[in-house]
This record gives C-alpha cells, sequence and structure tokens, in this order.
C-alpha cells in the first residue's frame, strides 16, 4: 500500500495563443483524494513525473463543495467538477483538460463568460429596482416554490453546454442552461412580467431550436436540474408565444 | 486593471453568445421539424400502408396503385405534398447534421446515440429515398399510366437481392427515422414535458418504428412471396414467373 500512487496527464497551455502540451505527474496515493487536492499537491511541488521542474497549474476552484461552479474541467474525456471528482473512483492515468468550446486563459482555467452574456440576453433576473420602495412581492405557493427550487441550483459551471453536441461555434447554441434559467424566472411571480422578452429573446439565432435532444446536458449536470423538462416547457412557451405573435403581429 | 473591467473581458473566439431576436433560423428550425411529421410522416404512414395491400395479393396492390394514381393534381400532390417536404426535410437536415458535433465517444449515453443515430438514418433514408424514387418513380414502367403493372414492377425489382437488402435498410431506417422522430417533435414542441410523459411518447415512436418495420418488411416479402408471382392483368404468359427477368424487357419498352 505504501507505494501505490495515482498518475495524472494534464494538457497545459501557456497562454490564449499557445500551443496546448501534455505533462504527466505521479503523486502518492492518500484516502478521499479528488482532483482539486491533488492540483493543490502539485501545485506545492510542481515537478512532473519525469523529475523535471514546472510551474504549478492554473485551475479555477472555489468552494471545493460543488456549490460555486468554478471548477469544471474534462476528465477523463468528460465535464464535471473537479472538486466532487475523487481520484479512487476514476479510471487511471486520470486525464485533465480545460473544456473544449471555451477559450483557454492558461492550463485547466477558461473562459465561461459566453453564459454570463447568455444570461443578460434573456434577462435572468427579477426586475425590481426602481426608485420608490415597491412593497413585498407576491407569495409563492409550495408547490411553485418545490417546482422553482431545482432549477434555482444552476451553479453556473457550463458542463451542459460542455457535453452538448449543438453547443459550437457553427450553431452558437444558448445552451440549456440559459434555458432552465428562462424557465426559473418565467414561473416566478414577479420575474413572470419580462416572460415575453425572454421568449423572444430565445427564438433569435443560437435560440433554444437548436436543441437536437440528445440529453447530454441532463445526464452530466452536477446539480440535478431536469433540464430536458425546462427546454420542453420552454419550447412548448417559445411555440405558443411564435403562433400567437404570427396572428396578433 | 481596474480599467478594463467593463468591457465584456472575453478571450478569443470561443461560442458566440445568444443572438437575441436575430435571425429567423427559429422558424426554419421549426418548420424543419414540423415537416418530419407534417406532411413526410404522414405521406410515409399512408405509403406503408398502401404497400401492404400487396400482402393480399397482385390484384389488390395494382387496384390501390390504381386509386391513388387517379387522384386529381396528382403531380401537384407529388411535388407539393412529397418532393418538395422530403427535400427541404433532406437539405436542412444535412445542414443541422454537418452543424452538430459527434461526442457518443465521450459521452455514451442512449440520448446521445438516438441523436447521432437520427443523423445517420436520414442520411440513409435520404440516399434510399433518391434511389426509390429513381427506379420507380423516374424510370421504367410509368405507374400513373400503367397502374395495372405496379405488383410486376416492384416484384421484379425485389427479385434482385441487392435491391431487395436495399429495400430493406430503407424500410428499417426510415421506420425508426420516423418513430424516434415523432418523440423529438414531441418533445421539442413542448407536446410532451415531464419525464414520465416524455418516456410514453417515446415507447410510443419506438413502437410506431416497430409496426412500420413490420409492415414495411412484409409488404416487401409479398412481392416475392411465391405465392404472389402472378403478375395479374399483364400481357406476359402464364409461366413468367420463372422468367421474369426476361418478360421484363418488352413489357418496360412497351409501356414507355
Ligand atoms: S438536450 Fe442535448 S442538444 Fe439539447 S441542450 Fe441538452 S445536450 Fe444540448
Ligand atoms: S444547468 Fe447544471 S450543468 Fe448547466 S451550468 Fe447549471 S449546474 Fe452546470
Ligand atoms: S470548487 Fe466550487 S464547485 Fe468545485
Amino acid at each position: 500500500m505504501a507505494n501505490k500512487t495515482v498518475l495524472i496527464k494534464i494538457k497545459r497551455q501557456a497562454n490564449p495563443e499557445s500551443q496546448p502540451y501534455w505533462e504527466e505527474f505521479e503523486l502518492t496515493w492518500r484516502p478521499g483524494m479528488n482532483v482539486i487536492s491533488s492540483i493543490m499537491e502539485i501545485a506545492a511541488n510542481p515537478v512532473t513525473r519525469d523529475g523535471k521542474k514546472t510551474t504549478p497549474i492554473v485551475y479555477d476552484s472555489n468552494c471545493l463543495e460543488e456549490v460555486c461552479g468554478s471548477c469544471a474541467m474534462l476528465i477523463n474525456g468528460r465535464a464535471r467538477m473537479a472538486c466532487s471528482a475523487l481520484i479512487d473512483k476514476l479510471d487511471q492515468p486520470i486525464t485533465l483538460e480545460p473544456f473544449s468550446k471555451f477559450p483557454v486563459v492558461r492550463d485547466l482555467s477558461v473562459d465561461r463568460s459566453v453564459l454570463f452574456e447568455n444570461l443578460k440576453a434573456v434577462k435572468a433576473w427579477v426586475p425590481v429596482d426602481g426608485t420608490y420602495d415597491l412593497g413585498s412581492g407576491p407569495r409563492m405557493t409550495p408547490d411553485e416554490q418545490e417546482g422553482a427550487y431545482p432549477l434555482s441550483r444552476c451553479i453556473s459551471c457550463c458542463c451542459c453546454m460542455e457535453a452538448c453536441p449543438q453547443f459550437n461555434e457553427s450553431t452558437g447554441f444558448v445552451g440549456a442552461a440559459t434555458i432552465s434559467q428562462v424557465r426559473l424566472f418565467n414561473t416566478h411571480p414577479t420575474g413572470k412580467v419580462l416572460k415575453q422578452d425572454r421568449l423572444s429573446a430565445l427564438m433569435g439565432d443560437g435560440g433554444i431550436q437548436e436543441c437536437g435532444y440528445a440529453q447530454n446536458c441532463v445526464e452530466v449536470c452536477p446539480k440535478d436540474i431536469p433540464l430536458t423538462k425546462s427546454i420542453s416547457e420552454v419550447g412548448k412557451d417559445v411555440m405558443k408565444k411564435a403562433v400567437v405573435d404570427f396572428f396578433r403581429q | 486593471m481596474a480599467s478594463s473591467v467593463q468591457t465584456s473581458p472575453r478571450i478569443g473566439k470561443g461560442v458566440p453568445p445568444l443572438r437575441a431576436g436575430q435571425g429567423n433560423s427559429f422558424f426554419w428550425r421549426r418548420l424543419h421539424s414540423l415537416s418530419g411529421i407534417i406532411p413526410v410522416g404522414v405521406f410515409l404512414t399512408e405509403h406503408m400502408i398502401s404497400n401492404f395491400a400487396a400482402t393480399n395479393g397482385p390484384p389488390a396492390y395494382n387496384d390501390t396503385v390504381k386509386f391513388l394514381t387517379s387522384l386529381p393534381a396528382l403531380i401537384v400532390l407529388e411535388w407539393v405534398g412529397i418532393f418538395i417536404p422530403i427535400l427541404f426535410h433532406a437539405g436542412y437536415g444535412i445542414y443541422i447534421w454537418w452543424r452538430g458535433d459527434n461526442n457518443v465517444t465521450d459521452y455514451p449515453w442512449q440520448g446521445n446515440w438516438l441523436y447521432t443515430l437520427q443523423r445517420y438514418t436520414g442520411i440513409i433514408v435520404f440516399a434510399y429515398i433518391l434511389f426509390h424514387t429513381y427506379t420507380m418513380r423516374f424510370t421504367g414502367v410509368h405507374l400513373a399510366t400503367h397502374p395495372d403493372q405496379a405488383f410486376k414492377k416492384v416484384h421484379d425489382e425485389l427479385l434482385h437481392p441487392w435491391a431487395m437488402a436495399i429495400y430493406v435498410i430503407g424500410v428499417v431506417t426510415a421506420s425508426w427515422h420516423f418513430g424516434y422522430g415523432i418523440f423529438l417533435f414531441c418533445a421539442k414542441w413542448g407536446i410532451a414535458t415531464g419525464e414520465r410523459a416524455r418516456k410514453r411518447v417515446r415507447a410510443f415512436g419506438i413502437a410506431v418504428a416497430i409496426l412500420f418495420m413490420v409492415l414495411g418488411l412484409s409488404s416487401a416479402y409479398s412481392f416475392v412471396n411465391p405465392k404472389n408471382q402472378v403478375p395479374a392483368n399483364s400481357a406476359a404468359s402464364v409461366n413468367s414467373s420463372t422468367q421474369s427477368g426476361m418478360t421484363q424487357a418488352p413489357a418496360t419498352t412497351d409501356n414507355q
């Protein structure tokens, strides 16, 4: 047991423009290791498997308990959160790569601001700002709360987008997370005043129509958000609006 | 640093954000989805049922063809109801396929496999349809004017093992593409939204696919079933079943 080791291959890239390359690291096995704790260990002693000194790996992480959404990466080729990826449950050598559909900042850190842009494009917020106190909002029934709560757990990790076969540069698809947030805010008693705006936004190029219903998003989502149900529900609303607009506008 | 915070910090290209309210891909993509059901799916259903008449023997089949070819404005029906919708569905479908990324190796899940399969079956069915309309509609005996030759025409073609193999592939892929397409249509248009509802619709779609395979394959078999090898209403001799390859040539030239 004493000599048990963990083999990790990491795809590195010095800056957004440079070529990626692979480095291998070998760590001593300890109980309860996860991918983030392993990269931390490499940072403490950045030496590759063949003894070459290197730079620490750049990566994003924060909460270390799968609630902040920052540590998403490709682990053995699949999009998932590094802080909840236990070493003992992974096939070795473990490969770590940055997301393939987002611009690399450096090493495992990628720029996921496209999700933020998409959330802005669909007005994924409850409009309560104003010049005077609007008073308390309408009450939500326990039923509504129960429907909304799972949707509100999205951590903006972008796993659903990375794994989606339709999310790429040629479709410019908005991705499941944003569609699900549209459902969340459209069902909110105050948020729904922007419902029509959100639905028309999703009819734009790259909108909900690009979904091919491969259902990878719902499989890969670390927060088990019912994304395919969101896509169908919002799909229905968008379709209704399209038909109504056709006859009324 | 602080001065640049206001601008979008995006590095490189990456996937562009949603173009809210721009373009008309929504219309075309939904039209593509609809066209798979109406009219292409409706036509497929009619075609499967009509061809099933072959299981009742040559006269029943020829009568069905006679009825169909006697419909008013046949050429308009064909082009507006069948050819143009199929060409659009196939053309736009290929465009959709070309823009998607296949990733079943990294994400080998059922839904993803079926997503991929929908693209491959689509292209196979389209290739099959090109072959099928070429041999059945645009070459050989013209069935709109000679419906009594219908059974014989199909029979002669299916006697070639290669043609039969192509038919089997065509029937199986078309049935699957349509059956699973029913599920995709209902899921995307929000006709079935919940987990259980979508499962039911998927089971229904798969049942339709299997039913169509059974219909299509049993129809194909009846054309080569020895019991049915008498070309009705044709001038050919009674023993033509053994020489169909030889009687085919004069019959074809006669009717051109
Ligand atoms: S269902 Fe498939 S195509 Fe649609 S968003 Fe999810 S992964 Fe993408
Ligand atoms: S929906 Fe799920 S996978 Fe997508 S960003 Fe939110 S938490 Fe991540
Ligand atoms: S570090 Fe927050 S989700 Fe992994």
